[in-house]
C-alpha cells in the first residue's frame, strides 16, 4: 500500500519497578516486583488496600524550566504521559521544541501525537474543599455552590482532567503540529494509538510521531470503580508482591499500578538517513471488539484474535513468524482465560510454544497505560535477545495454555506482538519486526 | 487506485430534534434550542441555561430499549442516532457483511458523574479538611451502581453500538474535546481508504450539561452569561458574543467503500474526499492567534481531496461564540481562501443548537450532507452586530438557496487539536 515504513527509534517509559527504559528494563530482568500497601491516601476502607505505585514522581522534572507553572494542571496521567514521551525523545536523538530546539530539524508540522488514555479520576480532596464549602445543615447545597463554592477551583480545573491533554501537552512542549489524536480506548488505547500514528506516516501526513498510552486509576474513586467490577485482588494483603499473578494457578484478580509508555516511531529512511538507531520496524497494527463486551460483569477479552489476526495480515507475517508474544494477562481468572483462547484463536497451536510474557505481576495494571509498557519490553526483548520473566508465574492456570515463565530467557526474537484488550470489549495490537 | 469513502446512513439526536428531518428543518427556520436548564439547578451559576435534548425516549427509537437501561445518557442518544443511520444505510437488509470488517470509531464523551451520590459522598467523608478515603470507599459500595460508573468510561458508547451491529472490527473512541467526531470521521474514512474495513459506524456523543461540566466551562469563562436573552446567547462571529453555549447529542453516519454501497444498492448521500488534522502547540488554554494549525488542517483536507479552495462551496465553521475562536478561525480561513474567503458562505449552526462537544463535528457533517442534497445552507442566527475582526459571509439570520456541491466542515479543540473533512455530492 505505501513504500513509506515505520521505525522505532524512542521509547520511554514512566513504570512501578523504575522510570526510564534503563531503569525499567534491569528492574524487569532482575525480577523486581512493585506491588505493596496503597501509602498514597488510606485504603483501609477499601477491599484492596495494594497497588503498584510510583514513588517520588513528578513532572516537574521533566518538563522545560519554562513549563513548570504548567505542571500545576496537570492530572497524574497528564504527568506520566508527558515524562514519557519527554524520555522517549531523547532516546530518540529526534531533536524537538524541548530536546534542542536549535538543531530541530523535523518540521513540526510533519510531527504528530497520539497517546491514549482512560477517564481520569478528579482530586478527591482538591474537589472536596470547594464542596464543603457548600453545606446547608451538613448536606451539599447547590445554590452556595453556583454562587460561590465552585470559585474555590482554579479556573483551569476543567483542563486538569479532558483526557486529550496528555497529547496536547506533548505537542505543546515538544513543538509537534501535525496530526495529534487521543485514543480513549480503555487498555486498547496505546497500540490502536501507536497503530494510528503509524498510519500517519504510512500515508504520509507526518514523518515521525510520539505515540503509546498512560493512566494512573490509583485514586479512591477508581478503586471503587474496579472493585465493583469484581477485577481486582481482595487477597493480597499478606504478600502483595506476589498478589497479581497472570496466567498463573493461583492468580486471583488484578491489581492497580500507575504509568505509561510512549514509543518515537518515524519513516525509515529518513531515521536511517539521520544514523538513529532503530528498535525495530513497527509493521502493522490491528483492532476488534467483542459484541458481548458490552456485558461489563462477565470476562471478556475484547475479540483480541482478531486485533491479532488484523496486525498480522497487516504486517505481512504468519504464526510462524513470530517469536514473541507480549500478553495483556490481568491476573483476573475469567480474562486470562478469555485472553489466552483468544491469542489460540489467532496463533493456532503456535500460541502454546511461542515465548510469552506478562508484565503486570511486577507493574500492575497501567490501563490506557498497560501496553504501552508492554511495547517497550517488547523491543528492549527484540533489541537483547531476551525474554523477561513473568513476574509471580509458576504453574499454569489449567485454562491458560501460553509458554510463560517465571525465568529470564535467551532467545532470538525477530517478530513479536503485543496485545491488550479492555472491559467493554475493545482490543488492540502491534507487530514489531526486527530491522536486519 | 485509492478505495472511496461514502456516507450511505445518517442519524441524529440533539436539541433540535431527535432526528435528521426535524433537525434540519428547525436549522433551516433558525430555531433556537436554548433555554433553561432543566438537568440540575444551576439558579446560581453564572451560565442558567443550555441547549438540552428533551423528552428523548430511546424506547421509541431502538427495539430493545432495556439492554441499554444502564447506558449513560449520550449513549442513549447515540444508540437513537446509530439506529437512524443503520436503517437509512440499508445495511440491516444486508446479509453480506462480514463482521469483522465492520468497524466503529467514534468521538464520545465521558459519560456524566453521579453528581447526587459524588457530592454527597465529598461532604459526608470530610474529616479536618481531607477526604476521608476510609468513609468515602464505605459510602461508595454503598450508594454507587457499577454499571453508572462503568459507563462513565468513553468506550462504552462504542460497546454498546458494537453490541447492536455485532461488530467486530476496529473499535476505537477518541476524545480530542470539540474536534473529537470530526477525528472520529477522519479516520474511519483512512480505515476503510487503507482497506482494514468496508464499513465503520461513526460520529460522536455527548453531554456536559451536568454539575461540574457546566462548572468547568464556566471556571474557564468559555460559556455565555446572557441569563436574560438565552435563546439569542449563542452568537457566533457577532461582535457582543460573550461565550458559547453548552449543547448535548449524538451523531452517527455509516460510512462505507464506494463499490460495498454500490453493488449492494445503497443510496450514497456523500463522499468523503478529504481529511486534514494538525495541532496548535500553543497554548492549552488558547488558540494560536494568528490560527496557523486551524489553516494547516484546512490546507491538509484540500491537497488529501486534491480540491481548491474555488471548489468549496460551503464552510461549516466551528463557530463557537467566544471572542477568541471566531476571530481565530476567520483569520484561518482568509489565509487559506485568501480573495476567495470573503465569498465561499459559512455558518456556524452552534447559533441554533449550541455546542455539542464531541458530537459537534458529526453533526455539523450531516448538515453538509443536507445542504449538498436540498442546494440550500443553514444559517448563522443572532448575527446582528458585526465584529471588524469577523468580516466573511457567515450567512446571517435567514437560510439561503445557493449550489452546492462540495463543503468543508471544522472544529478546532480546546488544546489545539485541529480537524477538517471535505465531503462532495455522492456519484
Amino acid at each position: 500500500m505505501s513504500d513509506r515504513r515505520v521505525a522505532v527509534t524512542g521509547i520511554g517509559v514512566v513504570s512501578p519497578i523504575g522510570i526510564g527504559i534503563e531503569t525499567f528494563w534491569k528492574a524487569l530482568l532482575g525480577g523486581a516486583k512493585s506491588v505493596g500497601p496503597i501509602t498514597q491516601f488510606d485504603a483501609s476502607g477499601f477491599p484492596c488496600r495494594i497497588a503498584a505505585q510510583l514513588s517520588d514522581f513528578s513532572a516537574r522534572d521533566y518538563v522545560p524550566k519554562d513549563y513548570r507553572k504548567a505542571v500545576k494542571v496537570m492530572a497524574r496521567d497528564i504527568e506520566i504521559a508527558v515524562a514519557t514521551a519527554e524520555m522517549a525523545f531523547r532516546d530518540s536523538g529526534l531533536a524537538t521544541r524541548s530536546t534542542d530546539e536549535q538543531k530541530m530539524q523535523i518540521r513540526p508540522k510533519r510531527l504528530g501525537c497520539n497517546i491514549g488514555a482512560g477517564l481520569i479520576c478528579s482530586d478527591l480532596n482538591e474537589l472536596g474543599a470547594a464542596i464543603n464549602t457548600s453545606l446547608t445543615d451538613g448536606e451539599f447545597d447547590m445554590k452556595i455552590w453556583g454562587k460561590s463554592g465552585m470559585n474555590n477551583l482554579t479556573p483551569l480545573w476543567l483542563l486538569k482532567y479532558l483526557p486529550n491533554m496528555l497529547s496536547c501537552h506533548v505537542t505543546i512542549i515538544h513543538g509537534c503540529e501535525g496530526p495529534s489524536n487521543c485514543i480513549t480506548c480503555g487498555d486498547a488505547s496505546a497500540p490502536l494509538a501507536v497503530g494510528e500514528a503509524g498510519r500517519y506516516i504510512t500515508r504520509d501526513m507526518a514523518d515521525a510521531a510520539a505515540a503509546g498510552g498512560a493512566e494512573s486509576k490509583l485514586n479512591p474513586m477508581g478503586m471503587v470503580r474496579q472493585s465493583m467490577l469484581g477485577r481486582l485482588c481482595i487477597t493480597g494483603d499478606a504478600d502483595p508482591a506476589n498478589a497479581c499473578r497472570p496466567f498463573d494457578r493461583r492468580h486471583a484478580g488484578t491489581v492497580i499500578g500507575e504509568g505509561g509508555g510512549v514509543l518515537i516511531i518515524e519513516e525509515m529512511k529518513p531515521a536511517a538517513g539521520r544514523g538513529a538507531k532503530i528498535y525495530a520496524e513497527m509493521a502493522g497494527h490491528g483492532g476488534s471488539c467483542d459484541p458481548a463486551g458490552i456485558d461489563v460483569l462477565k470476562p471478556n477479552a475484547g475479540g483480541l484474535g482478531q486485533a491479532v489476526k488484523n496486525a498480522m495480515r497487516n504486517a505481512g507475517v504468519g504464526p510462524e513468524d513470530v517469536d514473541l508474544i507480549v500478553a495483556h494477562g490481568t491476573g483476573v481468572p475469567g480474562e486470562d482465560a478469555a485472553e489466552s483462547a483468544q491469542w489460540f484463536e489467532a496463533l493456532g497451536g503456535s500460541a502454546g510454544k511461542i515465548p510469552a510474557v506478562a508484565l503486570t505481576g511486577a507493574i500492575g495494571s497501567l490501563f490506557a497505560g498497560s501496553c504501552g509498557v508492554g511495547m517497550a519490553a517488547a523491543l528492549m526483548a527484540m533489541k537483547d535477545g531476551v525474554v523477561p520473566p513473568t513476574a509471580n508465574f509458576e504453574k499454569p492456570a489449567d485454562d491458560c495454555g501460553l509458554n510463560l515463565s517465571g525465568k529470564t530467557r535467551q532467545a532470538d526474537i525477530r517478530c513479536a506482538v503485543c496485545a491488550s484488550f479492555t472491559v467493554g470489549g475493545q482490543s488492540g495490537a502491534c507487530v514489531f519486526k526486527k530491522v536486519p | 487506485m485509492r478505495r472511496r469513502v461514502v456516507i450511505t446512513g445518517m442519524g441524529t439526536v440533539n436539541p433540535l430534534g431527535h432526528d435528521v428531518e426535524t433537525t434540519w428543518h428547525a436549522m433551516l427556520a433558525g430555531r433556537s434550542a436554548i433555554s433553561k436548564n432543566e438537568l440540575f439547578d444551576a439558579s446560581t451559576y453564572p451560565t442558567t441555561f443550555a441547549a438540552q435534548v428533551k423528552g428523548y425516549d430511546l424506547a421509541a427509537q431502538v427495539p430493545n430499549a432495556a439492554r441499554h437501561a444502564h447506558a449513560g445518557r449520550h449513549c442513549k442518544f447515540a444508540l437513537g442516532a446509530a439506529r437512524q443511520a443503520w436503517l437509512q444505510s440499508g445495511l440491516d437488509r444486508f446479509d453480506r457483511l462480514d463482521p469483522t470488517r465492520l468497524g466503529v470509531y467514534l468521538g464520545s464523551g465521558e459519560g456524566s458523574l453521579d453528581d447526587i451520590n459524588f457530592t454527597y459522598m465529598l461532604a459526608h467523608a470530610w474529616k479536618d479538611g481531607r477526604c476521608d478515603t476510609a468513609k468515602w470507599a464505605e459510602l461508595g459500595y454503598k450508594l454507587l451502581n457499577v454499571f453508572r460508573e462503568v459507563e462513565q468510561e468513553s468506550n462504552m458508547v462504542v460497546a454498546h453500538l458494537a453490541a447492536e451491529y455485532g461488530a467486530r472490527g476496529p473499535a476505537i473512541n477518541v476524545l480530542t474535546a470539540c474536534a473529537a467526531s470530526t477525528q472520529a470521521i477522519g479516520e474511519a474514512a483512512m480505515l476503510i481508504r487503507e482497506n482494514d474495513v468496508e464499513a465503520v459506524i461513526s460520529g460522536g456523543a455527548h453531554s456536559m450539561i451536568h454539575l461540574f461540566g457546566v462548572m468547568g466551562f464556566n471556571r474557564l469563562t468559555a460559556l455565555s452569561q446572557r441569563n436574560d436573552e438565552y435563546q439569542s446567547a449563542s452568537r457566533p462571529f457577532d461582535l457582543t458574543r460573550d461565550g458559547f453555549v453548552l449543547g448535548e447529542g449524538a451523531s452517527v453516519l455509516i460510512l462505507e467503500e464506494y463499490e460495498h454501497a454500490r453493488k449492494r444498492g445503497a443510496k450514497i448521500l456523500a463522499e468523503i474526499i478529504g481529511y486534514g488534522a494538525s495541532a496548535d502547540a500553543f497554548r492549552i488554554t488558547d488558540q494560536d492567534p494568528e490560527g496557523d494549525g486551524a489553516a494547516t488542517s484546512m490546507r491538509l483536507a484540500l491537497a488529501d481531496a486534491k480540491v481548491s479552495p474555488a471548489d468549496i462551496h460551503y464552510i461549516s465553521a466551528h463557530g463557537t461564540g467566544t471572542k477568541q475562536n471566531d476571530q481565530v478561525e476567520t483569520r484561518a480561513v482568509k489565509a487559506v481562501f485568501g480573495d476567495l474567503a470573503k465569498k465561499v458562505p459559512m455558518s456556524s449552526i452552534k447559533s441554533m443548537c449550541g455546542h455539542l462537544i464531541a458530537a459537534a463535528g458529526a453533526t455539523e457533517l450531516i448538515t453538509c450532507i443536507l445542504a449538498i442534497r436540498d442546494q440550500i445552507l443553514p444559517p448563522t442566527t443572532n448575527l446582528s452586530t458585526p465584529d471588524p475582526g469577523c468580516d466573511l459571509d457567515y450567512i446571517p439570520n435567514a437560510a439561503r438557496k445557493a449550489r452546492v456541491e462540495t463543503c468543508m466542515s471544522n472544529n478546532f479543540g480546546f488544546g489545539g487539536q485541529n480537524n477538517t473533512l471535505i465531503i462532495t455530492r455522492g456519484s
